[in-house]
């Protein structure tokens, strides 16, 4: 019996089953919960996986490597993300002064912020860098933490604490500032909430999903080129 | 077959994006070069290439699913974090109120007023 156990968890079908399953379960209970803003289905499934591992007497590192056999996908998914970025094109074209005014100055911001406050309260360094890319989509992200150094799991929960933050005070500023305009609330939803942002602007309409969408690629792309180079120069 | 050959032409782009990264040693990853070069192409040839289209349309909806694992992991690093936990809380929590501010100021200081709500105009149509 406990060779059985043994041999199951050695074989990455096990993590991989177990990854679809907890997956698919976090999407039906995020329907069944009707789709709530402050519980994104991946946070869902992340918690039913934990589950699973805690009650197979799964290591976490042993999953990670199992699974790293259907994770390698990321990068050529993140290579596709050229694709939507490339029919947002007329967009860019048609706004390129607000976007160039907004997108570096709004990306090096959301960095800059929490970088600051969590290095006023005393975080170490690799608490800064994984903080860092906390506005910019997972893929994405994850690719400038290879660069940058940090805890990938810290930088992931932050990622999604961000993105619930941001439809949250995006709903409540837009109310005290009077802001109607969907084009501006779905770009700070884009910029700052990367995808969880974009999920919520879909929710006020086409005109601010395709401006979150693209706010969050610009903001992607921009933070992964720039801060690489900051961290760099700052010898972090 | 289409799923396959645009497949096939993403891995490609993130390989060549691995090689120019290497040899000119730049900060950023391999996919993310990648995907800079992919655009380029894009825009160079101005047409969408009907398989590459088809290969990110069945990728992108799995990203949740294929970073999930790595959200896992935050439950087992809450003690490697210990005593640095309320620095990462007020850091998220007042650094996104405030970075949502400044955008949605910069947004309406620098965009173009519209003349009627696009939505408006859509189902005016």
């Amino acid at each position: 019996m406990s060779e059985l156990h043994a041999s199951l968890l050695d074989t990455p079908i096990l993590a991989i089953a177990l990854t679809l399953a907890a997956y698919l379960g976090g999407i039906h209970l995020f329907e069944r919960m009707g789709r709530p803003s402050w519980c994104p289905a991946v946070l869902i499934g992340a918690v039913l996986t934990a589950a699973s591992l805690w009650l197979l007497r799964y290591e976490y590192v042993d999953y990670q490597h199992n699974v790293s056999w259907i994770t390698l996908l990321l990068g050529p998914a993140t290579v596709a993300l050229a694709v939507p970025l490339y029919q947002q094109r007329q967009h860019i074209f048609a706004l390129w002064k607000p976007i160039l005014c907004c997108v570096p100055l709004a990306a090096v911001l959301a960095a800059l912020y929490a970088v600051l406050i969590a290095w006023l309260l005393g975080a170490p360094p690799d608490v800064l860098a994984s903080l860092a890319p906390k506005s910019v989509t997972a893929p994405l992200a994850m690719g400038i933490r290879e660069q940058i150094g940090g805890s990938l799991s810290l930088m992931l929960g932050g990622l999604l604490i961000t993105g619930v933050l941001t439809t949250i005070f995006v709903s409540l500023l837009a109310r005290l500032l009077k802001i109607t305009d969907k084009r501006i609330l779905g770009f700070a939803l884009g910029v700052n909430g990367h995808a969880i942002g974009i999920v919520r602007a879909f929710e006020l309409g086409p005109t601010a999903g395709a401006f979150a969408s693209l706010g969050m690629s610009l903001t992607g792309v921009f933070t992964a080129l720039f801060l690489p180079l900051v961290w760099r120069l700052f010898g972090l | 077959m289409k799923l396959l050959r645009g497949f096939l032409w993403l891995l490609g782009f993130q390989l060549l994006g691995h090689a120019v990264v290497e040899l000119l040693s730049l900060p950023v990853s391999h996919a993310m070069a990648g995907l800079l070069l992919l655009l380029a192409w894009l825009l160079a040839k101005r047409r969408l290439n009907e398989s590459v289209a088809t290969a990110s349309q069945a990728l992108i909806p799995l990203l949740a699913m294929l970073i999930m694992p790595g959200v896992v992991g935050v439950f087992f690093v809450i003690e490697e974090f210990a005593g640095h936990w309320t620095a990462i809380m007020v850091a998220l929590g007042v650094g996104t109120f405030l970075s949502v501010l400044t955008t949605l100021w910069l947004m309406r200081r620098f965009m173009p007023r519209e003349v009627v709500s696009a939505d408006e105009r859509e189902r005016r149509l």
